[in-house]
């Protein structure tokens, strides 16, 4: 009888760590970890919720549909609008308060050589002038339509 | 003290070959599609959908730069160089076998233009970004379980549960994390994650302007990204680290690391 007193003892303090450590990591660990694998499934959540910049060109074409259809046909149908308006997501939720990127006349060379301004490193088949032989000084958009830039 | 070894006998010995042999076939008999998961790889977008993959086509980019600002626009990252969760480098091969290779503020303001000049063979321009790897080292060495792989194949970072040790920016052999200055954590490309769960395109997609970013579905055969794969020949980033990238190149030169 006297025996079984030390494994008594003993399995009581088993019984104290274990249920301390389960509780400790019922209290640190969060409740949707290792729902899917080793990580906090929760966190998929909060970066879903996080708000959008770039609406796209879909909800542009609710507003804008002729200027959209434009593009669409011409030459730089494959951009999309906020590649040269910039993000438009605020614009889309409050026309008259966010209003997006207009090139202005002066900055407008310099906006349009960052694509189109000839070098060694673009692909060859896309359209490139020389900024200092095509026309130099004048805004690109006396001649070419940006919408339908081809002439 | 001496450690006496028990000596085996030769019926032992086949009986415990024998045995491991049987328990590994049952083994492989009892849950045959985790084992061949297992060992070879079987590729989960044929199984999971949808699971997110992505392409480059290098000689479609024109250096513009639009998909780094867009980036840093849509995820907040912080403006000044050496942040990107995507960036643009210039390579520049010479016949003499050097290769130069410049990213000026991650190309966000876009490159100077340069005229073939000396010995310079060939000059093209390279987007990097996370490649979301199926076998990805960041994940491996996070020791808290921030980064992490999602159903549908995106690697994340749980910003809650960073702790900040940098483990993860080192361990990734492509270069494609920074350390957010501002928030404390790790920081890296989500695929947009808050976009194409709402069906949008990566902000970096909806802004290139010549088509050299390609996002999509692997799981259907008819997404951009699968028909991209399917007609072109592509090519992933250091294939010898065995990260399985799911962000595949195509006209990547030998010179691209």
């Amino acid at each position: 009888m006297k025996d079984i007193q030390h494994i008594l003892r003993m399995a009581g303090v088993f019984v104290v760590v274990i249920s301390g450590f389960l509780l400790v990591r019922h209290l640190l660990v969060p409740a949707s970890f290792g729902l899917y694998g080793h990580y906090r499934a929760a966190a998929i959540d909060d970066i879903k919720a996080l708000p959008i910049s770039f609406v796209g060109q879909k909800e542009c074409a609710k507003c804008h549909g002729p200027r959209v259809q434009e593009k669409n046909k011409g030459g730089h149908r494959n951009l999309g609008c906020e590649t040269c308006h910039g993000a438009l997501a605020a614009h889309a939720a409050a026309p008259a308060k966010s209003r997006p990127v207009r090139v202005a006349e002066k900055d407008m060379r310099a906006f349009c050589e960052r694509c189109h301004a000839a070098s060694f490193s673009r692909p060859a088949k896309f359209p490139q002038i020389n900024p200092d032989a095509h026309n130099p000084g004048a805004a690109c958009n006396s001649c070419h339509n940006p919408h339908s830039p081809r002439l | 003290m001496k450690i006496k070894m028990k000596p085996i006998t030769r019926r032992q010995f086949f009986k415990t070959v024998a045995g491991s042999v049987v328990s590994f076939a049952a083994l492989l008999a009892s849950a045959p599609r985790a084992f061949a998961e297992k060992f070879f790889h079987e590729p989960p977008w044929l199984t999971k959908s949808p699971y997110w993959g992505m392409a480059i086509a290098v000689d479609n980019c024109i250096g513009c730069g639009k998909c780094v600002e867009a980036c840093k626009t849509e995820n907040d990252v912080p403006r000044q160089p050496y942040f990107f969760r995507t960036w643009v480098e210039r390579y520049m091969i010479h016949r003499s076998g050097e290769t130069k290779v410049e990213s000026p503020n991650g190309g966000m303001d876009g490159f100077p233009p340069i005229k073939k000049s000396g010995d310079m063979m060939r000059s093209f321009f390279v987007p990097k970004m996370c490649n979301h790897c199926e076998n990805s080292p960041c994940e491996q060495v996070c020791p808290v379980g921030a980064s992490f792989r999602t159903q549908d194949g995106v690697v994340l970072i749980d910003r809650k549960y960073c702790i900040g040790c940098r483990y993860c920016i080192q361990a990734c052999p492509y270069g494609c994390r920074y350390f957010h200055p501002k928030l404390h954590v790790a920081d890296k490309c989500t695929l947009c994650y808050h976009r194409i769960t709402r069906g949008l395109k990566p902000a970096c997609v909806e802004a290139c302007p010549n088509g050299a970013r390609i996002f999509g579905d692997l799981s259907n055969p008819e997404s951009p990204v699968s028909k991209f794969i399917e007609n072109n020949t592509v090519q992933v980033l250091k294939p010898a680290m065995g990260t399985r990238p799911k962000l595949v190149y195509r006209g990547l030169d030998r010179e691209v690391r």
